[in-house]
């Protein structure tokens, strides 16, 4: 392990601590960790930005020829109007099309690739069933869907039927709650086991190469 | 003040310094649990398996350093297993902060493992901004979109890229993700363009992801860290997940018997009783 290597290690070492001594209280070190990761986060992010997206697909481009690139640029440059309350308007311009693209572009993938097709794989989870186990949790998932869709339905008031119908739905999301946060839990452990996991191996392990 | 109201006035820093303990306890005295391989992992590992030799598939990095834990196991089992099997590797990453290097550390020590080189058997094209619009400008043109590789080389110098234009040269796409972006490779590059794709996503996302197994829209799913442990089983290397899977279990042990202690001293406590008195 060179020496940079172990600084590097150094330097995450003490910024996690730094981070896990909230658990005690809140205190210097840990707003200092905060903030440091607050503000490197955003000059990498600026950097990065200018790097792939203004350099390598608006200037070279540019440069090499594609006049027809001075039109998104333009529309880049009027979203700074926002900072002036007299120009503000300009940068609406923009806005428009990102937001007609945008929509374009998500109604369809959305529809065709999400909904269709998971409105498709309800209504033949049954039909494709292979046998009765296959068959009873089948008929769980439809029921389960019916159930949710109905609860959500507020246009006519939950009674009877519809209110039954809807009881059955809250079920479903409480036991999907249930599953979300079982998963989250392990998820948010998993988080801390790698951090322990690189304190245990890799930080106390450069004490060996520093000794 | 008797036993269970006390344990209701417990400071937190307590639980906290018992959820420490039970984690870095394995890593002391390890802790060998059983991982069971899900249906899920397995049609992964299947799909992968089945690939006919020097297919070329995409592994994507869509992770911030944050899911480190959690996700990174994931990207390795699956290098390993492409490189295995003599796949041409295309890595590449949607998220700013941090993805492209990882895409580099990662495929790049695996890559040194198995012998492979850097142009001829896997390339990083790093990252683009906006993901919709990368996803969908790869289905005409992948070098329209990533002109060079991530450290600048032009993707013509690349000789993997030579017979790669778009996805119809891609046989497989193995998504490993911590946000929605998994959900933009199934609208628009699985139902757009129809390449397969495998998942691998964060415990809090794994839920939601079931029901793209089940329809179909992905070929097989890991969740968590268990579902990276999962993968490290089946391709019978042992990696960061595995050994995290013991503190998991002991972790989790530990959290069910504070809900059950905790839920016990709410109703035998009596603290129950005096809230709703009020």
């Amino acid at each position: 392990m060179s020496g940079i290597e172990i600084l590097q290690i150094w330097i995450m070492a003490f910024l996690t601590l730094a981070l896990f001594s909230f658990l005690y209280k809140d205190n210097a070190v840990y707003k200092l960790a905060e903030h440091i990761f607050a503000g490197l986060s955003a000059g990498y992010y600026v950097g990065l930005i200018w790097d792939t997206v203004i350099v390598q697909q608006l200037w070279e481009p540019l440069i090499a020829g594609k006049a027809l690139l001075i039109v998104p640029g333009l529309m880049g440059l009027l979203m700074f109007g926002r900072f002036s309350q007299q120009y503000s308007w300009i940068s609406r311009v923009s806005l428009a099309f990102v937001m007609g693209t945008t929509s374009g572009i998500f109604l369809v993938t959305q529809l065709h690739g999400l909904v269709l097709a998971q409105m498709r794989s309800t209504m033949r989870s049954m039909a494709g069933s292979d046998g009765i186990t296959d068959l009873l949790l089948s008929l769980v998932i439809v029921v389960g869907v019916i159930a949710t869709l109905i609860y959500f339905y507020f246009s006519k008031e939950h009674k009877g039927i519809l209110g039954g119908t809807a009881k059955v739905g809250v079920w479903f999301i409480m036991i999907s709650f249930g599953a979300h946060f079982g998963y989250t839990v392990m998820g948010r452990v998993s988080l801390l086991i790698g951090r322990v996991q690189f304190l245990i191996q890799d930080w106390i392990g450069s004490f060996g190469q520093i000794i | 003040m008797n036993f269970w109201q006390r344990m209701q006035q417990m400071d937190r820093r307590w639980v906290y310094l018992m959820v420490g303990i039970s984690v870095i306890f394995p890593f002391i005295l390890p802790i060998t649990l059983p991982v069971s391989i899900t249906p899920e992992a397995q049609m992964l590992y299947d799909h992968i398996e089945a690939l006919p030799d020097s297919s070329t598939v995409m592994l994507v990095f869509d992770y911030y350093p944050s899911t480190i834990a959690e996700c990174e196991p994931m990207t390795i089992a699956a290098a390993r297993h492409f490189f295995e099997k003599d796949c041409r590797v295309i890595t590449l990453s949607n998220i700013p902060l941090g993805g492209p290097t990882m895409a580099e550390q990662v495929t790049r020590t695996v890559a040194e493992q198995y012998g492979k080189e850097y142009g001829v058997d896997y390339v990083n094209l790093g990252y683009k901004a906006n993901y919709v619009a990368v996803l969908s400008g790869m289905g005409q043109s992948i070098e329209s979109i990533f002109p060079t590789d991530n450290s600048g080389t032009p993707l013509d110098e690349l000789p993997l890229m030579d017979s790669v234009v778009n996805y119809e040269q891609i046989d497989f796409i193995f998504e490993v993700a911590d946000n929605a972006t998994a959900d933009y490779w199934v609208s628009i590059v699985n139902a757009g363009y129809g390449v397969p794709i495998g998942c691998g996503t964060t415990a809090v996302s794994a839920p939601k992801y079931y029901a793209f197994v089940d329809a179909g829209q992905f070929v097989g799913l890991l969740g968590g860290m268990k579902g990276a442990a999962e993968y490290e089983q089946l391709i019978e290397q042992e990696g960061d997940a595995m050994v995290g899977m013991g503190a998991q279990s002991l972790v989790h042990l530990l959290i069910i018997a504070l809900v059950i202690v905790g839920n016990l001293g709410f109703f035998v406590g009596g603290i129950g009783r005096r809230k709703g008195a009020k």
